[in-house]
């Protein structure tokens, strides 16, 4: 029998690290222990079959806009909003279906850092191709994923990167690289920042391609002042330079800490993420956070993201994202609570916590997880005797520990799967990764 | 025509919420026993924020109808000059706007022309996040008025959006105003109303975030039956209209159903001193003449009702609103019959307290910059008059060291 402090680290990375426990995964990863569970959720395989089934979607160039009353604007307007939809599906199809939680994890949490949203850039091309940059180097070398974001045209144009040229320079995208991208706040002067906005000139973007081309023309050739050193930077050397700092490896630690451990406790000073940072390799700072004793600690609990609480749901009742009828009640239930994948609410990224929990909120989660359930499988649920549903759904759902309130409520309704399943996921415990 | 509304962008927006600060939803009973309980002073100010969204044309709500470019600019979605309501200094009403142009010769409604910022911003969702935060520099996550409720004692009824999701207008760094739904909340019914009560009930095993959605569901459940009578009355009579069955006809927008419960909630005490109501559909990019003179009726009738409605309780004199949009639009009609994304555009200050006038200056039709309007006045020069004149704040912990002033109040 797992202790009470086993159930609740493996609870934790399955959740954290993952998007939770299809059936029968968490009892297994109780029998394998924390540590070879921590091993398991933070090594990648080579395959993950759980794919397989997905066709990735064909995302293109839509090129320029029709006029309106047009018309070739009509089948333009079906195209963008279909494009869009197919690749909001196929990503939520890949959380859900994934073998491997971690990967997929990773890309949530770097499109929530690099927050950008399709509704300044409109076209979904850029935003798929910066989705499939996030996922390159989602675990792979800071350095090389900055460079890659500073070439990346959804991101440039977010950031108003084309308006920016040496008559003009924009300081949009010098601001963020190095307040929520690479530095944090506070780190830098608003002379850097201009120094920096210099720097970034010159970058031109094709709107409905994404496609990032470099104009010398419009770009300031100068030496600059920038967090004391002077030279002459091109884009590619002063990623370098700003991630090489030691304020870059601090700042990552506190945001890998603030999603997957606390967001009001604050990053302890002497970290162990922060070291295993130091050749900015993303997987040694995700395996540090994964054993750092902070997780073990009952006060670092965190409220699950709508997408994060939904995709547990899918997980648990065996559902495909693309599949649920239909896919406009899907994006729907999704924007009432107010996340829907590639839209973040501005360049800081998803609010955390608190924010998720609203009155508002409580009752759009529980029309929505009475949606799923009437399209998921709970055969979980009922082939299990009525005794024994109230504590094997703990495992069914990887809950560390059911209240005897929940319970209580539990209790009331063996009798009636579809109101059991929804009192679970509607529940403080779930809602909540403990 | 409407390619972003109010709804999306509030769903875009909706989550931009300071880490800490929870968006508290007010039930009704809430709101009554805090209007019965602890009424706000009489004579005490009261703001009421309206936003348009989508891109308001200000050319065409503040039109300069004896300047002929303004004709050859937009030949197509121009107004013929007997329609529009002359206002003074070659400047006309949109012919919508009858019930705005009445409360003008009453000299209660400020006009500042040209309003906007520096490098005005052309994504809806940039710009309209630049008013709302007050900040056209940094990105910021809380608002102007968020950081106004930041500077009070703790109140969630001291700021009240009327809707489901709160704008980012009201959003703090350490607090939010509240969100209060039109139609209110939808509660579990039968069994399942049973079981989710149990289910939200305080266990001593919660954690503080357990304990905090536990509280969530439970605060669905508190709007009881016995409550809402403030709600559920009829809204204040407006003498000077017409009126059926008890109450006033017509105006039955989204915008005027938002201001009906302001003015109930006004008129019984609720100890709110900011509320924000909003209306979209402004992005006419096609077809803009007649749509825009609907909509812009829609939001002269509503404001004038509800002003109307205020003459019948005491606080009428305690009320300003402010009407902004997040830009104005191009000078150039397109090929569509609209008008592409522009830069500056009217606001609108309306109130018994208001200095009825124009402020500002009429931006040129033969000095555009890029093709589009200047930029006259700062937004932050209203914004800081309603903190320090109205709302009785110090300005510069709001928007930091800003000079700028429009004095558009009376005895200023």
């Amino acid at each position: 029998m797992a202790t009470q402090a086993e159930r609740l680290e493996i609870a934790r990375l399955s959740h954290r690290f993952g998007f939770g426990p299809r059936p029968g995964e968490f009892a297994t990863a109780l029998k394998l222990g924390v540590s070879a569970y921590r091993i398991e959720a933070t090594t990648v395989p080579a395959i993950d079959t759980g794919l397989a089934v997905i066709t990735e979607p064909m995302i293109t160039d839509l090129g320029k806009r029709p006029s309106p009353n047009t018309p070739e604007v009509i089948p333009f307007a079906q195209a963008m909003r279909a494009q869009s939809l197919q690749m909001v599906l196929w990503w939520l199809d890949r959380m859900a279906l994934s073998n491997h939680g971690l990967s997929e994890r990773m890309v949530w949490f770097w499109h929530g850092h690099w927050a950008t949203s399709i509704d300044k850039i409109n076209y979904p091309l850029p935003m798929f191709t910066q989705n499939k940059t996030l996922r390159t180097y989602a675990l792979g070398n800071f350095k090389e994923m900055s460079r890659a974001m500073i070439n990346d045209g959804a991101l440039q144009i977010w950031l108003d990167g084309g308006d920016s040229t040496v008559k003009a320079p924009n300081e949009n995208l010098s601001r963020e690289l190095m307040e929520l991208f690479i530095l944090g706040v506070n780190r830098y002067s608003e002379d850097d920042v201009k120094a920096l906005a210099k720097v970034l000139t010159g970058y031109q973007i094709n709107n409905s391609s994404g496609k990032v081309t470099f104009n010398l023309k419009r770009h300031d050739p100068s030496a600059v002042t920038l967090l004391g050193s002077s030279a002459i930077f091109s884009g590619e050397s002063v990623s370098d330079y700003l991630v090489a700092r030691d304020d870059c490896a601090t700042f990552i630690a506190e945001r890998l800490w603030y999603r997957f451990i606390s967001s009001s406790q604050p990053l302890p000073t002497d970290s162990t993420i922060k070291k295993a940072f130091t050749e900015r390799n993303i997987a040694s700072a995700v395996t540090a956070l994964a054993n750092d004793v902070a997780m073990r600690d009952p006060n670092n609990s965190l409220v699950k993201a709508p997408v994060e609480w939904f995709i547990s749901a899918c997980r648990a009742l065996q559902i495909t994202p693309s599949k649920l009828d239909s896919s406009n009640q899907l994006i729907s239930h999704l924007q009432k609570l107010v996340q829907v994948p590639f839209s973040p609410p501005n360049v800081g990224g998803w609010p955390t916590d608190e924010a998720w929990l609203s009155s508002a909120s409580a009752q759009y989660r529980i029309a929505f997880a009475k949606w799923l359930i009437k399209q998921g499988d709970l055969t979980p649920i009922t082939s299990l005797s009525q005794n024994a549903r109230v504590t094997k759904s703990a495992d069914w759902l990887g809950v560390s520990a059911w209240s005897n309130r929940t319970q209580g409520a539990l209790r009331n309704a063996v009798g009636d799967p579809e109101e059991f399943v929804l009192l679970a996921l509607c529940s403080p415990e779930y809602v909540v990764s403990a | 025509m409407d390619t972003i509304s109010r709804r999306k962008f509030l769903q875009l927006t909706g989550g931009a919420i300071a880490a800490g600060a929870a968006a508290p939803l007010l039930t009704l009973d809430q709101i009554a026993e805090a209007a019965i309980n602890r009424p706000l002073a009489l004579g005490t100010p009261i703001v009421v924020i309206v936003t348009l969204y989508g891109g308001n044309d200000g050319l065409n709500t503040v039109i300069p109808y004896k300047d002929p470019i303004y004709y050859s600019s937009r030949p197509d979605i121009s107004y013929a000059e007997n329609t529009m309501l002359p206002i003074g200094e070659d400047l006309a009403l949109n012919p919508g706007m009858t019930g705005i142009k009445s409360l003008w010769d009453q000299k209660k409604v400020a006009i500042v022309r040209g309003v906007g910022y520096p490098k005005p911003d052309h994504s809806h969702f940039s710009a309209m996040a630049i008013w709302q935060t007050g900040s056209p520099v940094s990105h910021l996550s809380s608002g102007w008025l968020g950081r106004y409720i930041d500077s009070q004692p703790e109140d969630p009824m001291l700021a009240i959006s009327l809707g489901s999701v709160l704008p980012p207008l009201l959003a703090g760094t350490k607090r939010s105003g509240s969100a209060l739904p039109l139609g209110g909340l939808v509660v579990p019914t039968g069994t399942l109303a049973i079981d989710c009560q149990k289910l939200s009930r305080v266990s001593r095993d919660d954690s503080k975030l357990m304990a905090a959605a536990a509280t969530s569901m439970r605060n669905l459940f508190s709007v009881s039956s016995q409550v809402a009578p403030i709600l559920k009355a009829p809204a204040p009579v407006a003498a000077d209209l017409p009126t059926v069955n008890g109450g006033n006809a017509g105006g039955d927008s989204n915008l005027s159903q938002q201001l009906d419960v302001v003015a109930k909630l006004i008129a019984a005490g609720s100890p709110t001193k900011v509320w924000s109501v909003s209306l979209g559909g402004f992005d006419t990019h096609a077809n803009e003449a007649n749509a825009q003179a609907e909509l812009l009726g829609v939001v002269s009738k509503s404001i004038y009702k509800f002003m109307s409605q205020l003459k019948a309780t005491n606080r009428a004199s305690d009320v300003t609103m402010m009407v902004y949009s997040e830009f104005g639009r191009r000078v150039k009609g397109n090929a569509s019959q609209g008008t592409d994304h522009g830069t500056s555009g009217p606001v609108f200050l309306i109130g018994d307290k208001v200095k009825g006038g124009f402020y500002g200056d009429q931006p040129s039709l033969t000095k555009l910059i890029d093709g589009d309007l200047a930029v006259t006045t700062d937004f932050r020069d209203i914004y800081s008059t309603i903190l320090e004149s109205i709302l009785v704040t110090p300005a510069e912990k709001i928007l930091g060291n800003w000079s700028g002033r429009t004095n558009f109040l009376l005895g200023k």
